[in-house]
């Protein structure tokens, strides 16, 4: 024990020079956007295989509780499916593209959630078709947006991340406000720009708008919590999130085929 | 004592000065730009305790790095290269050791001594900065020519600089 202090005196030095320095390789990458992207792929790569690994053990012990929320996602698809056999009765459909989006799975390998600014990693990368822009959603609603993909990987800016924004609606009435998050609670997110005019009341759900190229419409993202009326001219209305993001494991991310034409022409209008 | 501390603050403070408001302005040859500050670490004295000169090459780097908006690469490169300085100076010490009362100067150890120890520091110095700045290994023969020539022209501004300015 004497002979380690000995040694950690004589090279104190050393602990500076590793301090000092990746203080500056700190700094360097959270101020150079160039840098950190390189330094954040490299880490993608490395880091993403070994949280898979834990997340695998972690996955397998929470088998039980999954599967339940998998046999009640179907079973309301099951009656979704029946619901609108029965709209469609004899008519007939189009066939030739089954629709403008294509979901397919992922697993989340990583995950923050007491954090501003939370990110989700999951095992799905460039390699599998995904990247920036994708819509992700999960058995119980909607999770986040993809923001930025390495070979096998990528980043998830989820609902709970204080930059996040999204378009959504009330399901009855179709008005539309945007989604946000205030950091407090990872089951509670906000939802604003929605006018006093419009009837809010609590347990009303929530879905996406469609506006953005992201998400189809229609997908669910929570139930009204409490709403609020303050000055000015829209209410301020909380949201019970339909994703628990602490038992989250399986998600779709959605291409949307038309997303590239759909952003352009709305680029060409901005001119 | 005093009077040391106060003379290497006053040259600290007009290094950077003279490297952000009139070097950081000049380009030779399209990418030629001779970092002079770095001459702040070669001259510290020789009794220096090792962690002061890497806080003073963190301090350094960070203040040229705040006014070229490039946080963090300078920074890396003077503290590596305060951490290499007392390993150079071994390398390069005199039969009897270095003398008490004197200073890592061409008046005191000659013109050799002191062009061969500015030169490895400084390539050091130069080898991280211009590594860091382009960040992979893609050009790494035109990146190691950047580093090569710039480190000529840093070192010889540094030596020519000592029969001007810094003569004791």
């Amino acid at each position: 024990m004497r002979g380690l202090l000995l040694l950690l005196r004589k090279y104190n030095y050393v602990l500076v020079f590793i301090l000092l320095e990746t203080l500056a390789i700190i700094m360097l990458s959270n101020n150079n956007r160039y840098q950190h992207s390189i330094l954040v792929n490299a880490n993608r790569e490395i880091t993403g295989t070994l949280f898979e690994a834990v997340e695998g053990a972690r996955e397998y012990m929470n088998l039980g509780a999954t599967n339940k929320i998998l046999v009640e996602e179907n079973t309301r698809l099951r009656n979704r499916i029946r619901a609108l056999d029965e709209q469609l009765g004899d008519t007939v459909v189009n066939s030739g593209q089954v629709g403008d989006y294509f979901f397919f799975p992922a697993e989340i390998v990583h995950s923050t959630l007491y954090k501003q600014f939370n990110y989700l990693t999951i095992n799905k990368g460039r390699r599998q078709g995904v990247a920036s822009d994708m819509g992700v959603i999960g058995p119980q609603g909607i999770v986040g947006i993809v923001l930025e993909s390495s070979d096998n990987y990528s980043t998830v800016i989820p609902v709970i991340n204080r930059d996040f924004r999204l378009s959504v609606k009330i399901s009855k009435n179709n008005f539309v406000g945007i989604l946000s998050w205030e950091g407090m609670s990872h089951r509670v997110a906000s939802l604003n720009e929605i006018p006093f005019h419009a009837d809010v009341a609590i347990g009303d759900s929530i879905v996406t708008s469609g506006y953005s190229a992201v998400f189809p419409e229609g997908l669910f993202v929570g139930n009204v919590k409490e709403v609020e009326q303050q000055e000015g001219n829209f209410y301020i209305i909380r949201i019970q999130l339909g994703t628990d993001f602490q038992k989250l494991f399986h998600v779709n991310v959605i291409n949307n085929f038309n997303r590239e034409e759909q952003v352009e022409l709305e680029a060409s209008l901005k001119q | 004592m005093i009077r040391l501390l106060a003379r290497n603050i006053i040259r600290f403070i007009i290094l950077i000065l003279v490297q952000v408001l009139l070097l950081d302005n000049v380009l030779l040859g399209g990418y030629l730009n001779p970092y002079f500050y770095v001459l702040f670490i070669l001259l510290m004295p020789f009794e220096t305790p090792r962690w002061l000169l890497l806080v003073a090459g963190f301090l350094l780097g960070l203040s040229i790095d705040l006014f070229t908006n490039t946080l963090g690469m300078h920074t890396a490169a003077a503290v590596l290269m305060a951490f290499m300085r007392p390993w150079v100076l071994s390398m390069f010490a005199p039969r009897d050791g270095y003398e008490p009362e004197t200073y890592p100067r061409i008046h005191y150890y000659g013109f050799g001594w002191f062009a061969g120890y500015a030169a490895i520091l400084t390539f050091m110095h130069h080898l991280v900065l211009f590594y860091v700045e382009v960040f992979h290994f893609q050009y790494f023969f035109t990146t190691l020519l950047r580093v090569i020539l710039s480190t000529a022209l840093t070192t010889s501004t540094i030596i020519l600089s000592q029969f001007f300015i810094f003569r004791k």
